[in-house]
C-alpha cells in the first residue's frame, strides 16, 4: 500500500500495458523527454525507448492521423492530447476515421487516446475545456473518465485493451487526488458505473472531477440530514443505464453534474434517457448542476461558472421539495 | 506597516501543494521585493520563490522537508515602503488559484438557504409523473392503488377512482363511497318518493307532423333535434293547464302556481345526472329553444355551468326510453316541481289509422304529477293537450 | 565571451538568404534603413524595458498575483525590431509569447498582463492598437493574419500584416495552409517566425528535418533566414519584407534565428531536458549584451544613459506591478455573460439574470 496520486497511477497504468504488450506506443507532444506536462509519462521513454516512447512534431491532426496508420499496421497507439482546448486540429480525423474505420472496411483501430480536460487550475484560455460531447455524439467511439487514482489504472488499463477507439478523458483539477492504492488494481469494464457513495434520496450522477465534488456535497447533505447516493459514471459511451435506472428505483430523484456547458451536454442526454427509461418513477424532473452557458471564463472567475457543492445541494433541495 | 502573510501560491496550473526545499532567508532578515525567499519543489519543477515585499521577516512558517498546502503561510514579512516605489499591496493575502482556491469576497455566489429534510421516496409504485400529481391533489396514497395499466402501471382512473373511495373487499364486494353528484342525487330522489305522492299516466303521440316540419326546417338549412320541439310543446300546455307549473307548500298549506315556466332539461353527464335550466322558456321560439338548449347540455357535460343555470326550474323534461328496446319508464319529479314530462324515442309505431294498422313515427309520454295538486282527470287533460301540440308543431 | 566583429559592427548581418532566383540580394544599409541615434538608441531602450517587465511577470507569478506566465527572455531583439520596423498602422498578429511587441505598440503592460490574472481572456482594443488578441493555439493565428492581409489587398490600402509564431507552428496544418493561402493570392503579409529552438520541451530537429525559411519556397515565395537577436537585422529584413508586401510582390517568410532562454511557462521545468550548456552557448549571443557594445562602440550610448534607461525600466516595472496588483476586478456578470453574442436572445438574458440572482451583493 501506498499514497498514488491520480497522475502517478496513469504513469503506472501506461507502464504496465507498455511492458504486458509491445505493440503498445506512447507518443505526443513532449510525452518523451519531458514525460509530459503533467508528468503523466515520466521515466517511460528512458525505460522503453524512442520507439515505443517518443515525441512528435506540433501537431495534432498528424497525431491522431498517423496513430490511426499504426493501428492499421497493426501497433496497438496510445497518442496524447496534451490539453483539451487543442484537440480540435484533430477533429476531424477522429470523427471522419477513428470513429468510422471500422464501420467502412472491418479493420479494428484499438486507439486510446488520452486528452487531459476539465478547468478549475487557475489556466488560461483553451486549458479547461470540456469536449466529451462531441465525441459522445460520434458512434463509433467509446469516451470514458476515471474520477480516482485506483479507476485510472484500471480503466487506462481496459481502454488500451480495448479493440474499439476509447477517447480517454484525464481529470487535470484531480491529476494531484491522492488514494492509498496497492498498485495494480484490476481493470475496470468499460460500461460499468460504480457507486461511489450510497443514499436513499436523490441519486447523484456525476463523472471525472465532479465526481469528488460530488462527493463533498454528500457529505455536506449528511450533515442536514439530505441523503445522496453519487453515482460515479467512469464511462460515458457505453452508458450503464442499468445502474442508474437501480438507483432511481430507490431514489426517484436525479441530480447530473458536469462542468461542460449545460446546453447540448452530455447530461442532456442522461435526463432525456432517464425521463424516458424511469418516467413512471420520477418524483421531479431531472435536474442538471452544469457550466453555464457561455465560454469557459478567465480563471479568476471559474468557481462561478463551475458546478460546486452549493450548486449540487440546491439542486438536490429542489427535486426534494418537488411533490 | 501591519504584517504581511505570504501564502504559497498554485505555481502551476493546478498544483495543490510544494514541498519546502531549503529557505534563502532568515527570521529578521531585511529583505527587497523579489529578493528570493526559498526554493520549493512542486510535482513540475523545482522553483524559487520571490518575496512580494520588502521589509524584516518576522516569522517562517515550514521546515525544509515540509510539505506545505497552495493557500498555506509561507512567510510573514513586516513590510516597510522603500523610498521611490509604491507601496506593497495592502492585502495581506494572495490569491491564488487552483483547486483549491476560493473566489474573492464579494463575488461569491449565495450559499444555499436552510434545506428541506428529506425522506427516501415514495414505494416502488409505477406511475407517471402526472398521475402522481393528480394523487396528490386528491389525497390518495398511490401505495394503497392497484394498477390497472400496463405492467402494473397506477393510471389516472385508478386514481380518480381511488378518490371516490372505491375498492375491492376480500371477499370480492366492491365498496364505492358515496360523494358529489352521486350523493346529492341519492337525496333529491329520496326527497321526491317519500314526500310526493306521485302517479304516472302514459300516452303515445304521432310524430309524423313533428318530423316533416323538423325536415323543412332542415330543408331551410336550420338542424333541430326532437328536444325543443318537446319543451315547446310542454311550454304551450303548461299555459294551458298553469297547475301543473306549480309547487306544494307543506309549510302554509298553500300550492304556489308559479307565473314563469322555466324549463329543466335533464342531462346525463360523466359527473352523474345533471339538471340545467332552460329559463322563460314561454319566451322563445323553438329555434331559440333549440339554441339555448344546445349551449346548457353542452356546459352541464363541461361542467362550466354558474350555479343560476343549475337551480329554479318550474316543471322537468326527461329522457325515459330514450335507446334500445326500451319504451318508457316512470319518470320521478324533481322535487318541489309538481310534474315531470319523459319522452321515449321517435321511432315506427303500429298504429290503427282507419281501421288498418299502419307504421308511423311515434313516441312514448310519461308524465309523472304530484297527487296533492293533480288528480288523475286533470292529468289526463294536460297530456291530452301535450299530445295534440306535438302533433301540430309550431314555431 | 566572444565580442562582435568589426564587420558585424558595422552592419547588419545576414547568416543566410535563399530567394526564388537564388541569388543574394545586397545587404540592407543601416542609414537606408532610417536608423538615426534616436531610432537605434531606441531599439535598445525597447529591448531593455520589455526584458525588465518579462523578468518582473515572471516574479509576479511565483507571488501568486499571476497564474501563468510564459517568457520570452532572449528574443526581445526579433520582437523589438520587427515591431519597430513597421508602420504603426501595420497589423500584428501574435502567437501568445509576443508580450514585447504588445508593449511596444504602447500597450498598457499591466493591462496585458491581466490576461495571466486570469480578469479576462483579452485586455486591449485590438482595433486601436492593430495589434491582435494573444493566441494560444499554436499556428491558428495564421490564417487570421492572412486574411486579415488579404482584406488589406482587397480594400487596396498600403498596410501589411505581421504573422508571429515559433518553430513548432511550422508543423501545425495551420501553418501551412495560411502560408499557401497566402502565396496563391499574394497577400501582404510578413510570416515572422521567432525560432527559439523549442516546442516546450521538443528541440528544432525533432520539430522539422528541413529548414524553416527554405518552406517558402514551396509555397511561391522568398525565405529568409537571419540572426534574430541582432536588432539591426532583424529591423532592417522586417522592413524590407514589408515594403515588398506594400508594393503588392507578396508574401515573405522570416525565420529569425533566437533563443528561447527562459522555460516554456512557469509551469515547465526545462532542466528535465535541456542541459546547461546549450544555455552556456547562447549567452553570449545575448542580444541587448552585443547591442549594447556596439551602440557604445558607435557613441550612441555611454553608462550615464543606459544607467538612466535601467532606471526608466525598473519604473516601468514598478509601476506594472501595483497597477497588476491592484487591478479591479470587473463584476462577474460583466465578465461571464459580455460579449458572448452581440444579440443575446431573451433565454441567454433570462439565464444571466438568473446568474445574477445568485451571487452575493458586493461589499
Amino acid at each position: 500500500m501506498s499514497t498514488v496520486t491520480l497522475a502517478k497511477a496513469l504513469n503506472a497504468g501506461l507502464r504496465d500495458a507498455l511492458a504486458a504488450n509491445p505493440r503498445v506506443l506512447l507518443f505526443g507532444e513532449d510525452v518523451g523527454r519531458l514525460g509530459g506536462v503533467f508528468r503523466v509519462t515520466d521515466g517511460l521513454q528512458k525505460e522503453f525507448g524512442e520507439e515505443r516512447v517518443f515525441d512528435t512534431p506540433l501537431a495534432e491532426s498528424a497525431i491522431i492521423g498517423t496513430a490511426i496508420g499504426l493501428a492499421l499496421r497493426g501497433f496497438r497507439p496510445v497518442p496524447e492530447i496534451q490539453f483539451d482546448g487543442f484537440v480540435y486540429p484533430a477533429f476531424n480525423q477522429i470523427v471522419s476515421h477513428v470513429a468510422k474505420y471500422h464501420n467502412r472496411s472491418g479493420m479494428a483501430l484499438p486507439l486510446t487516446i488520452r486528452i487531459p480536460y476539465g478547468g478549475n487550475i487557475g489556466a488560461v484560455e483553451h486549458h479547461s475545456e470540456s469536449p466529451e460531447a462531441y465525441f459522445t455524439h460520434t458512434p463509433g467511439l467509446k469516451v470514458v473518465t476515471p474520477a480516482t487514482p485506483g479507476d485510472a489504472y484500471g480503466l487506462l488499463r481496459s481502454a488500451i485493451d480495448d479493440e474499439d477507439p476509447v477517447i480517454f478523458f484525464e481529470p487535470k483539477a484531480r491529476y494531484w487526488q491522492k488514494a492509498e492504492l496497492e498498485l495494480p488494481v484490476p481493470h475496470v469494464p468499460i460500461g460499468q458505473a460504480r457507486i461511489a457513495h450510497e443514499g436513499e434520496s436523490v441519486t447523484v450522477i456525476a463523472y471525472g472531477p465532479t465526481v469528488e465534488t460530488a462527493l463533498q456535497a454528500a457529505k455536506a447533505g449528511e450533515a442536514e440530514g439530505l441523503s445522496l447516493e453519487v453515482i460515479d459514471l467512469r464511462s460515458l459511451v457505453p452508458l450503464d443505464t442499468e445502474t442508474l435506472l437501480a438507483s432511481l428505483h430507490k431514489t426517484h430523484r436525479a441530480v447530473v453534474v458536469h462542468e461542460a456547458p449545460v446546453f447540448g451536454g452530455f447530461g442532456a442526454e442522461i435526463a432525456a434517457r432517464l425521463s424516458h427509461d424511469a418516467f413512471d418513477f420520477l418524483e421531479a424532473p431531472v435536474e442538471r448542476v452544469a457550466g453555464l452557458n457561455i465560454p469557459y471564463p478567465p480563471s479568476r472567475f471559474e468557481k462561478l461558472y463551475l458546478p460546486d457543492v452549493d450548486r449540487i445541494l440546491e439542486a438536490a433541495d429542489r427535486v426534494v421539495a418537488y411533490a | 506597516m501591519p504584517d504581511q502573510v505570504f501564502r504559497l501560491p498554485d505555481l502551476g496550473e493546478g498544483l495543490t501543494e510544494a514541498q519546502l526545499i531549503t529557505w534563502r532567508v532568515t527570521e529578521g532578515q531585511q529583505i527587497e521585493i523579489n529578493a528570493p525567499l526559498c526554493e520549493v519543489e512542486t510535482a513540475k519543477a523545482i522553483v524559487v520563490v520571490p518575496s512580494p515585499f520588502a521589509g524584516t521577516i518576522t516569522q517562517l512558517h515550514a521546515r525544509p522537508g515540509q510539505s506545505v498546502p497552495v493557500g498555506n503561510a509561507l512567510v510573514t514579512i513586516r513590510s516597510s515602503t522603500t523610498a521611490g516605489t509604491e507601496e506593497a499591496p495592502r492585502r495581506g493575502v494572495l490569491v491564488g488559484y487552483g483547486p483549491e482556491a476560493t473566489p474573492e469576497s464579494g463575488i461569491r455566489r449565495r450559499s444555499r438557504s436552510a434545506p428541506a429534510p428529506s425522506g427516501p421516496g415514495a414505494e416502488d409504485v409505477r406511475a407517471a409523473p402526472f398521475v402522481r400529481q393528480r394523487a396528490r391533489e386528491l389525497g390518495v396514497d398511490l401505495a394503497r392503488v392497484v394498477g390497472t395499466g400496463p405492467d402494473g402501471r397506477v393510471t389516472r382512473s385508478d386514481v380518480e377512482a381511488a378518490a371516490q373511495g372505491s375498492r375491492v373487499e376480500a371477499d370480492g364486494d366492491q365498496r364505492i363511497s358515496v360523494v358529489g353528484i352521486r350523493k346529492a342525487i341519492a337525496r333529491q330522489m329520496l326527497r321526491s318518493v317519500t314526500t310526493i305522492p306521485q302517479f304516472t299516466e302514459f300516452a303515445v303521440f304521432d310524430a309524423t307532423g313533428l318530423l316533416a316540419d323538423r325536415e323543412h326546417r332542415k330543408q331551410a338549412g336550420q338542424s333541430v333535434t326532437p328536444l325543443p320541439y318537446f319543451v315547446r310543446a310542454v311550454v304551450r300546455a303548461t299555459r294551458d293547464h298553469p297547475m301543473l307549473n306549480s309547487t306544494w307548500d307543506e309549510a302554509h298549506d298553500e300550492i304556489v302556481v308559479k307565473r314563469a315556466i322555466h324549463v329543466g332539461l335533464a342531462v346525463n353527464t360523466p359527473q352523474g345526472l345533471l339538471v340545467p335550466v332552460l329559463r322563460d322558456a314561454d319566451q322563445l321560439d323553438l329555434q331559440q329553444i333549440a339554441a339555448r338548449a344546445s349551449e346548457l347540455i353542452a356546459g352541464a357535460r363541461a361542467g362550466s355551468l354558474p350555479p343560476r343555470d343549475m337551480t329554479g326550474s318550474t316543471i322537468t323534461v326527461t329522457n325515459v326510453g330514450a335507446s334500445g328496446p326500451v319504451e318508457t319508464g316512470t319518470p320521478i319529479i324533481n322535487p318541489p316541481e309538481c310534474c315531470v314530462v319523459g319522452f321515449g324515442a321517435i321511432r315506427p309505431r303500429p298504429m290503427v289509422i282507419d281501421g288498418q294498422v299502419v307504421a308511423r313515427p311515434g313516441a312514448w309520454i310519461s308524465i309523472s304529477v304530484d297527487h296533492r295538486i293533480v288528480d288523475g282527470a286533470l292529468a289526463t287533460e294536460f297530456l291530452t293537450t301535450l299530445v295534440r301540440y306535438l302533433e301540430e308543431p309550431v314555431a | 565571451m566572444p565580442q562582435p566583429s568589426q564587420a558585424e559592427r558595422a552592419r547588419p548581418s545576414l547568416m543566410a538568404q535563399l530567394n526564388p532566383e537564388g541569388t543574394l540580394p545586397p545587404a540592407v544599409a543601416i542609414e537606408e534603413a532610417g536608423l538615426d541615434r534616436a531610432r537605434l538608441v531606441d531599439l535598445y531602450r525597447w529591448m531593455v524595458v520589455i526584458r525588465r517587465a518579462d523578468a518582473e511577470a515572471l516574479n509576479l507569478q511565483r507571488q501568486g498575483e499571476l497564474g501563468l506566465w510564459g517568457q520570452f527572455l532572449g528574443q526581445e531583439a526579433a520582437q523589438v525590431g520587427a515591431t519597430l520596423a513597421l508602420h504603426p498602422d501595420d497589423w500584428i498578429f501574435p502567437s501568445y509569447r509576443e508580450f514585447g511587441m504588445g508593449m511596444c505598440r504602447g500597450i498598457d503592460p499591466a493591462a496585458m498582463l491581466y490576461l495571466f490574472r486570469g480578469l479576462t481572456h483579452g485586455g486591449w482594443d485590438p482595433a486601436t492598437h492593430h495589434f491582435a488578441p494573444l493566441a494560444i493555439p499554436v499556428a491558428s493565428q495564421v490564417l487570421h493574419a492572412v486574411g486579415y492581409a488579404l482584406g488589406c489587398k482587397f480594400d487596396h490600402s498600403s498596410q501589411v500584416v505581421l504573422a508571429c509564431f515559433g518553430d513548432g507552428a511550422t508543423s501545425e496544418g495551420d501553418w501551412h495552409e495560411g502560408m499557401n493561402f497566402a502565396g496563391v493570392f499574394k497577400c501582404p503579409v510578413v510570416f515572422l517566425c521567432q525560432n527559439n529552438h523549442w516546442a516546450i520541451s521538443v528541440p528544432l530537429e525533432k520539430q522539422t528535418a528541413g529548414r524553416i525559411a527554405e518552406r517558402a519556397v514551396g509555397y511561391g515565395f522568398p525565405g529568409v533566414r537571419i540572426n534574430g537577436n541582432d536588432v539591426l537585422t532583424v529591423y532592417a529584413v522586417v522592413r524590407a519584407a514589408a515594403e515588398r508586401a506594400r508594393r503588392g510582390d507578396g508574401p515573405t517568410l522570416i525565420e529569425a534565428v533566437t533563443y528561447r532562454m527562459g522555460a516554456h511557462s512557469s509551469a515547465d521545468d526545462p532542466t528535465r531536458y535541456r542541459g546547461d550548456d546549450q544555455l552556456a552557448a547562447w549567452s553570449p549571443r545575448d542580444p541587448i549584451a552585443r547591442y549594447d557594445a556596439w551602440l557604445r562602440a558607435e557613441g550612441h550610448l555611454d553608462d550615464a544613459r543606459a544607467a538612466a534607461i535601467r532606471a526608466e525600466a525598473d519604473v516601468v516595472a514598478q509601476t506594472m506591478r501595483t497597477n497588476l496588483v491592484n487591478a479591479p476586478v470587473p463584476p462577474p456578470s460583466q465578465v461571464l455573460f459580455d460579449r458572448v453574442y452581440t444579440s443575446p436572445s431573451r433565454t441567454f438574458q433570462a439565464e444571466r439574470d438568473e446568474f445574477a440572482s445568485t451571487l452575493e451583493p458586493s461589499e
